[in-house]
């Protein structure tokens, strides 16, 4: 296993917003961690990484706590926070030299500028990137190190579709190659294309978890919208 | 993270801190354009005498230090914390002290740059001598530059949010920009003030620093010392104990 979860909670003040959950991944698998705003992604994320305080029966990533040993365990996992913030004056490639200078092995740089449509970008301030741009780096930045697994939350939102398109083909093909992903997005093409598994959150409780198929057919609906909707209880609204 | 991999990671700080207006102003112009003011109105002034003058360097060379190690290391922490920038460092192998060392470096950049400004205004423009020993009073200005930064780390480390990073550095820099006699001599002061300030660590910075300019022997040094080291421990121990990434 590349990640391990077990039975974690996240509770602020007297409100449970992540309760009892737990997933594993092995090399080359993703999962989706589904569910509306507020449901709990996010928190779940933050939790898994160490940064937001949790309880759990179990925390493991690379055979290790990444609390316990952040450096060694964050030296080969990648991470794309849904928000993504640059000091004011850095330019796109400063950035990645500083992304690069963290870590004792990276990937080829100009490679993946390549792949994620900056080249010709390099000189220009990260503030002054289009929205779309901006969350392409910082996939980028999270793929820098040759990670072995990565936690991408929401990759895609705000990007073009021909954008989207591109970022799904190379994670494909980084999944091909035993690269572990963990994501949470709102589309559910993007989660057939990538996912292997999905986990869907109500209210910081998993409402279902299993295989995209599972879904459907469990669900007794058409499609995965459908059955996602089902399975959040936000079908009669619309 | 090995040596050459943190030379870059400082390269880019430092291209960050350097591309900035804030460190030119409070850094670097501010300090000498102070100990310019200072040397100037004690050098002609007939009552404080020639002595006061010629302790006034190495009180008006802490005003730099304090600039950039109390205001601007805490200040530049507490900006990247409320970014969200600390929280994306905390995902990858960086620890927090190679953080803090390297802002810490870059700001010291600025503090050399303004050292050597007031010394030459010193020299050039006051005939300023050093009368003790160079040797002696670098060391001493060093134990106090990283007595200041260890100060400026631990605020950095531990505010919450911008504004008490705004508050606890303005206080710590006002309160001893004013009153450990970086600026207002600590001689000038009544005895009841001068209690006050021998609070203050930098009070015990500069008083060994005085002796060292004037090649008087250290009286009390070691007093002093222990303060000054004190501060280094405390300030460096807390700082990565409690360091929060956001």
């Amino acid at each position: 296993m590349i990640l391990t979860v077990k039975n974690l909670s996240v509770t602020y003040g007297t409100k449970k917003a992540v309760d009892n959950i737990s997933f594993s991944i092995k090399r080359g698998e993703v999962i989706g961690i589904l569910g509306a705003n507020g449901a709990g992604k996010s928190s779940t994320i933050a939790a898994v990484l160490g940064i937001e305080k949790s309880n759990y029966e179990e925390l493991t990533m690379i055979g290790k706590s990444p609390i316990l040993h952040r450096k060694e365990v964050f030296q080969e996992v990648g991470v794309q926070f849904q928000e993504t913030n640059f000091q004011d004056k850095l330019t796109v490639r400063d950035a990645c030299e500083q992304w690069e200078s963290l870590y004792k092995q990276t990937a080829d740089v100009p490679f993946l500028l390549q792949t994620f449509g900056l080249v010709g970008k390099e000189t220009q301030l990260v503030k002054s990137l289009s929205g779309g741009e901006r969350q392409r780096l910082a996939v980028l930045l999270a793929l820098i190190s040759n990670p072995k697994l990565v936690f991408l939350d929401e990759l895609t939102t705000g990007l073009d579709t021909r954008a989207r398109r591109m970022l799904w083909k190379q994670l494909l093909a980084m999944k091909e190659k035993g690269l572990a992903i963990v994501l949470t997005s709102h589309y559910m093409d993007e989660v057939e294309a990538l996912c292997n598994e999905i986990l869907i959150l109500k209210e910081g409780k998993t409402v279902f978890h299993g295989t995209i198929q599972k879904a459907i057919s469990a669900s007794e609906k058409a499609t995965l919208e459908d059955a996602y909707l089902h399975f959040t209880g936000e079908e009669e609204w619309v | 993270m090995g040596m050459s991999t943190f030379l870059t990671f400082l390269k880019i700080e430092g291209k960050l801190v350097w591309k900035g207006i804030d460190i030119l102003i409070f850094g670097i112009c501010f300090p000498i354009i102070l100990a310019t003011l200072f040397g100037y109105v004690l050098s002609n002034d007939e009552v404080a005498g020639a002595s006061n003058f010629d302790l006034s360097y190495a009180a008006v060379i802490t005003i730099g230090v304090l600039a950039t190690g109390v205001m601007g290391v805490p200040l530049t922490i507490a900006d990247y914390r409320h970014q969200g920038i600390l929280k994306r460092f905390q995902v990858t192998p960086v620890s927090p002290f190679q953080i803090l060392f390297a802002q810490g470096l870059i700001q010291l950049s600025s503090a050399l740059v303004s050292f050597i400004g007031v010394t030459l205004v010193y020299y050039l423009l006051f005939n300023y001598e050093l009368k003790g020993s160079w040797a002696i009073f670098l060391m001493t200005y060093t134990l106090v530059i990283i007595a200041m930064y260890s100060i400026g780390i631990f605020i950095g480390s531990l505010v919450p949010d911008q504004k008490s990073a705004n508050i606890w550095s303005s206080v710590a820099y006002f309160t001893m920009l004013l009153f450990s006699g970086a600026t207002i001599p600590y001689e000038t002061m009544p005895r009841f003030f001068q209690y006050i300030m021998d609070i203050l660590p930098l009070s015990h910075g500069i008083h060994l620093l005085k002796q060292a300019s004037t090649g008087e022997s250290l009286t009390d040094g070691l007093f002093h010392i222990v303060i000054l080291a004190l501060c280094i421990v405390i300030g460096l121990c807390g700082a990565i104990k409690f360091f929060k990434w956001k």
